[in-house]
């Protein structure tokens, strides 16, 4: 069966708390150009090259460095051997941060 | 796996599309995602005044987490600046090329680390093993294993 959309009306959107300044604000689409993986230059709410739907099956991975990626972008530069598992942005030894949700 | 070298590069592209190119690079060719070629000049006051060089970028199939191969083109069009890290052959070597390469560079960020390296030359010289490196060295830059011995260069 072929379905045409003729119109929708959004009543909410999701993204990620990435903690970033611009985060709690309601113009923050102003700034979502800045907000992607550094890896794949995807944004943080679309996913990575390898899924097909964003969200909780495309799950951001945050370091103690504080800086974030796609879960899966980084783990594939972690599993090469000349990543020698640093941070891509610092070059810092990767430690994942504990992420508390306290919201 | 050959999604993310897709995805990427056309981001790259659009980007410099868009929103331009810093001074002193251009697009010679990037009319496809295996090899792009772009040209890079000096400005300024520096020993390379006036001249215009052109890089190869060669993508490999998981790019970027995997680093490009970058040469210098040298044939009858080109030449490669003489620079003591730069073989005559076009090869380079600079360590964010080899293992101080990170996914998040980018071609841009790549020509514009060359393009301070040529910018802060102070003699002009070929690397002092050129002859013997050239005539043995591997086609691809990344089959060798280079020696990061001179940051002042």
């Amino acid at each position: 069966m072929k379905v045409t959309v003729k119109q929708w009306h959004a009543v909410a959107y999701w993204r990620w708390d990435t903690g970033a300044p611009g985060d709690q604000d309601a113009n923050a689409d102003e700034d979502a150009e800045e907000d992607v993986c550094g890896i794949c230059r995807v944004s943080f709410e679309g996913c990575c090259p390898t899924c097909k739907m964003p969200g909780d099956d495309c799950p951001l991975i945050w370091g103690q460095c504080t800086h974030v990626f796609h879960m899966h972008c980084l783990l594939k530069w972690l599993n090469t051997a000349s990543s020698k598992q640093q941070c891509p942005m610092d070059r810092r030894p990767w430690i994942t941060a504990e992420r508390k949700v306290d919201r | 796996m050959a999604t993310i070298l897709t995805k990427r590069l056309n981001k790259e592209l659009r980007e410099m599309q868009t929103h331009g190119l810093p001074t002193g690079i251009t697009i010679v060719r990037a009319d496809d995602l295996s090899e792009w070629l772009l040209s890079v000049e000096v400005l300024g006051n520096t020993l390379y005044e006036g001249e215009k060089f052109c890089l190869r970028f060669e993508f490999p199939h998981n790019y970027p987490i995997d680093s490009p191969a970058v040469t210098f083109v040298a044939d009858d069009k080109w030449t490669a600046p003489v620079h003591p890290h730069v073989y005559s052959n076009g090869h380079i070597c600079a360590s964010i090329l080899g293992p101080e390469w990170s996914p998040v560079l980018s071609v841009v960020s790549v020509c514009l680390t060359l393009q301070s390296m040529l910018a802060s030359c102070t003699s002009k010289q070929r690397p002092p093993d050129n002859d013997k490196y050239v005539s043995h060295a591997p086609r691809n830059p990344k089959n060798t294993r280079f020696h990061y011995d001179d940051d002042t260069v």
